[in-house]
C-alpha cells in the first residue's frame, strides 16, 4: 500500500482527481508554482513573518528587511559565510575619512525603475536624513547623524555629531542603509514620509511582483538592474509562522529553505529529507534571566549572587533548549567584538556557594516569583527545580507575550515594582552596541528591567561606541559584561542557534553567520 | 416577516455595537503595547508616544469609543498599526479565505452527515448504524487541530498528494488547497451533524402523521425524504447557524496548521501585537458574520416549517 500510495505524485493524484470529476477541475487548473515543484528558476522560501513595511526609512523587522535587500540597493551589504563582514553594493567607494565623517562614492548606472533615473547622492542623502526628519524609530540605527554633505552627484559625506562605529554593521549594510529614489518618495507622498507598503521605485536585482498578505511576496528579476545576476529568475518567500507546519511544509517540497526547530533538530540530523542540507548556525540574540536590584527581596547582592551560582545553565538549555544551543558568556553573541571567551560565574554554578551567599545574606524560607512568557514555562520550572535546592520557593509567573513585554516598564504602571525574576531575550544586531546599551542607568524602568546601576558601565557604553580600533572596543565590552555578571542582576543562558535546511537539488544556500539568509546570493543547485 | 427582519438587524446592530465597545474596556484593562510589540527594545519612548498618539490610545476611553464609533459610520476603521494599510483592506482581504474554509467544511459535513443520519435512522441498531455511531463519536472528540496535523502528515508529507500550506492562486488551485483544512474542520461536525439527523429522524419517523403516510402506501423513500427529513433537518439548521461562531474559533487552529489566510488567524496575531485597529476590525466583522449566519438559520427554518414561520 505504501509502494502503491508512495508512487503516486502530488500531480498526478491532482490530475487523477480532476479527471474524476469531470474535467472541471482539470480545466481550470493553472499549473501554479505554488501546487508544483519548482520548474525553472524560482526560489521557494519560507519566512518567519509576513512583509508589514517596505520603506527602509521605517523598517521594523527582519523580514522586511530580506525582501528590502533584493528589491533596494545599499552602499554596502554583508558578505555570506561564517565570518562578520561587508563588501560594496551600490558604492564604488567607501571610507572613514575621520571619526565623524565618511566618505562614499557611488558605482555609476544604479538605476531606479519608474524612469526616476540613475541613483545619485542626493537619493542617498534624501534616504539617510528622512530617518532623522519624521522621527522614525529606525532612527537609532544612525546614532548621531547630522547631515549627508553632497560632494558631487556620486560623491558624498556622511557626517556624524559622534563617532558612532555600529554603522558599518548594523546601518549602511542592513535596514536603514536602503537608498530610496527622492523624486520617486516625494511624488508618492508629497513629504518624504513613510510610504509604507507600497515603494514608488525599485533599484535592487529584484521587483516585487506582487504581495498577496499572509500567502506570498513573488520577486521577479529587475531588467534594469546592472549588478552581479542573482541566480534565480524569481524569488517566493512564504510566510508560516509555526515552525511545525514550515518544517511539514518543506517535507512536502511546498518550500525548498526553511528554519527548523530546536526541538526537531535531532530528529532532522537522524532522519533529513531527501537531498536535504541541514545547517545550524549561532544566533547573536542574547536570552538571560535579570534579577530586580531593588526589590526588597533581591536587595542585597549575597541573594542575587545566590541565585546566580545555583542555576545550572546546561541543564537549562537541555530542557528549554533540546540540548541544541550554547552556553552564554555575556550578552555578546560568538563572533562579535566584545565575545567573552567565559562567563565569571560557571555555566553549571555551584550549589555549595550558592548556599554560602545565602548564608552570608541571612535569608532563610526566601520565595521568590520568576515571570515569563508562556513559551518559556519549561524553562522556569528548570530554574524552580534548581533554586528549591538551595531552600528558595519559586513560584513561577506565566504572561502573555503583549503583557509580558511591559512588565518593567515604568510607563506602563506599577508592576515593575513587583517584578523579581525574569527570562527573557532580546533579538540583536551585529554589533555589540546593542548588546549592552539596554542596561545603562538611562534604560531603568524602560528596559534595564534589573535596575542596574553602574556609571562605569554608563561610562564605557558611550565610550565603545566610538571607539573604532577592534582591540579597545573588545576590551571595554568585556569589561561591561563583568560588570553586569558582578552585579548579581544577570544570569546569561544563551545567545541561541539557527538550524535551518535547504534542498541541494534546488539551491546553493547563502546567509550571514547568523542564519539570515541573503536570497541576492542563493545559488541554483 | 419584514417586521421579524427589522428586529434583527436592530438587535444585530445592538449587538455588534456592545461587542465592540466590550472590546475597547478590554484593550485598556489588558497591559501590552503595541510599539513593544512591534520594535521591542528599539521602541523608544518618543516613538511609543507617536504611536500611541496616531491611534489615539492617549485620548480618554469615552473619546476612543466615540471616535471609533464615529469613524464606522462613515466606513473608516482605522489603518493597521504597522503597515498603515487601511483596516478594512487587511480585514476584506482575509475574510474570504475563512468564509471559503466555513462553508466548504460545513456543507461537506452536511452532504455526508445527514444521508448517514437518516439511514442510520433507517437502519436503527443494525451494525451499520452501529458502526456509523462509534465512527461519529470518534470523529467528534478528535479536536480539529490533531485531525489537521494528521491530514498534513499522511496526505502532504508522506503521500505528496496535497498541497500542505496555503491557499493557492486562481480558482481551481483554491480547491485543491481547500481540502485539507476543510476535511480537519468539517470531519468533526460529520459526527456531530449525522447523530443529530439520527434522533430526531427517529423522533419524526415515530409521529402520527408518518405513520399516516405509511398507511397511504407511500414508498419509504418519498416519506423520509417529501415528509420526515425537512421536519428532522430544523434542529441541524439552528446547531450549524450557532455553530459558525464554533468554526471561526477552529479556523485559527486550521488557517495556523495549513499556513493559509484569514480572519482567525488575523485576530489572534493582532491581539498578539497589540494592533488594536485590527483587532476591533475583524472582531466587528466575526460578530456581524455570527449575527448573519443565526438569523440565516432562523430564516431557513422559517422556510421548512410553517410554525416557526407564524412565530415570526
Amino acid at each position: 500500500m505504501n509502494n502503491i500510495a508512495s508512487g503516486i505524485s502530488r500531480r498526478s493524484f491532482l490530475k487523477t482527481g480532476a479527471a474524476l470529476g469531470g474535467g472541471v477541475i482539470a480545466a481550470g487548473m493553472p499549473l501554479s508554482q505554488v501546487i508544483w515543484a519548482a520548474e525553472g528558476k524560482l526560489l521557494k522560501v519560507r519566512s518567519m513573518e509576513d512583509i508589514n513595511k517596505l520603506d527602509p526609512g521605517f523598517y521594523n523587522n527582519s523580514q522586511n528587511v530580506d525582501v528590502m535587500n533584493c528589491i533596494y540597493s545599499k552602499l554596502t551589504r554583508y558578505k555570506p559565510g561564517s565570518e562578520w563582514g561587508w563588501e560594496l553594493e551600490a558604492a564604488e567607494k567607501i571610507e572613514q575619512v575621520d571619526p565623524t565623517h565618511i566618505r562614499f562614492r557611488l558605482k555609476k548606472g544604479f538605476k531606479f525603475t519608474g524612469g526616476y533615473g540613475e541613483m545619485t547622492a542626493k537619493d542617498v542623502k534624501f534616504s539617510f536624513e528622512r530617518a532623522i526628519k519624521f522621527n522614525s524609530p529606525v532612527k537609532v540605527d544612525w546614532g548621531s547623524l547630522d547631515h549627508v554633505e553632497i560632494e558631487d552627484d556620486y560623491t558624498g559625506v556622511i557626517v556624524h555629531k559622534t563617532p558612532f562605529v555600529p554603522l558599518w554593521y548594523i546601518t549602511l549594510p542592513f535596514g536603514a542603509g536602503h537608498i530610496m529614489s527622492e523624486d520617486a518618495v516625494i511624488k508618492a507622498t508629497g513629504d518624504g514620509n513613510d510610504f509604507g507598503m507600497t515603494p514608488p521605485a525599485f533599484s535592487g536585482p529584484y521587483l516585487l511582483a506582487e504581495w498577496k498578505p499572509k500567502q506570498y511576496v513573488h520577486l521577479t528579476r529587475n531588467p534594469d538592474w546592472s549588478g552581479p545576476k542573482p541566480g534565480f529568475d524569481e524569488i517566493r518567500i512564504i510566510p508560516i509562522s509555526d515552525p511545525k507546519s514550515a518544517e511539514r511544509a518543506y517535507q512536502a517540497g511546498d518550500v525548498d529553505f526553511t528554519w527548523v526547530s530546536l526541538d526537531s533538530l535531532a530528529s532532522f540530523r537522524k532522519n533529513p529529507p531527501a537531498d536535504t542540507k541541514i545547517e545550524q548556525h549561532p544566533s547573536i540574540q542574547y536570552h538571560w534571566i535579570g534579577i530586580n536590584v531593588d526589590h526588597p527581596k533581591l536587595k542585597d547582592i549575597n541573594v542575587r549572587k545566590a541565585i546566580q551560582w545555583a542555576i545550572n545553565v546546561p541543564q537549562i538549555l537541555d530542557v528549554a533548549y533540546a540540548g541544541e544551543a550554547a552556553v552564554a558568556t555575556g550578552t555578546i553573541a560568538p563572533g562579535l567584538v566584545g565575545h567573552r571567551d567565559k562567563a565569571l560565574v560557571p555555566p553549571e554554578g555551584d550549589l555549595t556557594k550558592a548556599r554560602e551567599f545565602l548564608e552570608k545574606a541571612g535569608v532563610s524560607d526566601l520565595t521568590l516569583t520568576i515571570s515569563v512568557e508562556s513559551a518559556d514555562a519549561a524553562l522556569a520550572q528548570a530554574v524552580q527545580a534548581q533554586l528549591s535546592q538551595i531552600g528558595i520557593a519559586l513560584t513561577v509567573d506565566v504572561q502573555e507575550s503583549g503583557s509580558f513585554w511591559t512588565l518593567g516598564m515604568e510607563s506602563e504602571g506599577e508592576r515593575w515594582k513587583e517584578l523579581q525574576l525574569f527570562f527573557t531575550y532580546f533579538n540583536s544586531v551585529p554589533d555589540p552596541h546593542y548588546a549592552t546599551v539596554y542596561f545603562v542607568s538611562d534604560q531603568v524602568g524602560i528596559w534595564n528591567w534589573q535596575r542596574f546601576r553602574s556609571e562605569r558601565y554608563d561610562e564605557l557604553s558611550a565610550k565603545a561606541a566610538t571607539v573604532s580600533d577592534p582591540g579597545e572596543r573588545a576590551t571595554m565590552y568585556y569589561e561591561m559584561q563583568d560588570l553586569m555578571e558582578e552585579s548579581g542582576a544577570f544570569r546569561f543562558i544563551t545567545n541561541g542557534s539557527t538550524p535551518l535546511m535547504y534542498r541541494t537539488t534546488q539551491m546553493q544556500a547563502a546567509t550571514r553567520p547568523d542564519g539570515r539568509p541573503l536570497y541576492n546570493d542563493f545559488g541554483p543547485a | 416577516m419584514w417586521l421579524y427582519l427589522l428586529k434583527r438587524v436592530v438587535l444585530g446592530v445592538a449587538v455588534i455595537a456592545i461587542a465592540e465597545a466590550f472590546l475597547l474596556l478590554m484593550i485598556h484593562a489588558v497591559p501590552g503595547d503595541p510599539a513593544v510589540a512591534l520594535l521591542g527594545p528599539q521602541a523608544t519612548p518618543e516613538f511609543r508616544a507617536q504611536l500611541h498618539q496616531q491611534m489615539g490610545l492617549d485620548k480618554p476611553l469615552v473619546v476612543q469609543i466615540v471616535t471609533f464609533f464615529g469613524g464606522l459610520l462613515r466606513g473608516n476603521l482605522g489603518f493597521d498599526v504597522f503597515s498603515q494599510r487601511p483596516v478594512a483592506d487587511v480585514v476584506f482581504e482575509q475574510l474570504p479565505y475563512t468564509i471559503e474554509l466555513i462553508l466548504v467544511s460545513i456543507l461537506w459535513a452536511v452532504a455526508v452527515a445527514v444521508p448517514l443520519g437518516c439511514y442510520s435512522a433507517m437502519r436503527r441498531n443494525s451494525m451499520i448504524d452501529q458502526a456509523v455511531g462509534i465512527v461519529a463519536v470518534a470523529t467528534i472528540a478528535i479536536p480539529s487541530f490533531v485531525m489537521a496535523v494528521s491530514a498534513l502528515l499522511i496526505f502532504a508529507v508522506m503521500l505528496g498528494w496535497l498541497p500542505a500550506i496555503g491557499a493557492g492562486t486562481g480558482f481551481a488551485d483554491r480547491v485543491i488547497h481547500l481540502i485539507l483544512p476543510a476535511f480537519a474542520m468539517g470531519i468533526g461536525w460529520v459526527g456531530y451533524i449525522s447523530r443529530l439527523v439520527r434522533a430526531s429522524m427517529l423522533e419524526i419517523l415515530g409521529e402520527n402523521h408518518i405513520r399516516m403516510a405509511r398507511s397511504f402506501g407511500l414508498s419509504e423513500w418519498r416519506i423520509v425524504t417529501g415528509y420526515a427529513l425537512p421536519l428532522a433537518i430544523l434542529p441541524t439548521v439552528t446547531i450549524i447557524g450557532v455553530g459558525i461562531a464554533w468554526l471561526l474559533s477552529s479556523a485559527v487552529f486550521i488557517e495556523v496548521v495549513f499556513a493559509r489566510p484569514g480572519i482567525g488567524a488575523l485576530i489572534v496575531n493582532a491581539v498578539r501585537a497589540r494592533n488594536y485597529p485590527v483587532v476591533m476590525g475583524g472582531a466587528l466583522v466575526t460578530t456581524f458574520l455570527i449575527v448573519t449566519a443565526t438569523t440565516m438559520s432562523d430564516l431557513i427554518n422559517a422556510a421548512l416549517d410553517p410554525r416557526a414561520r407564524e412565530e415570526l
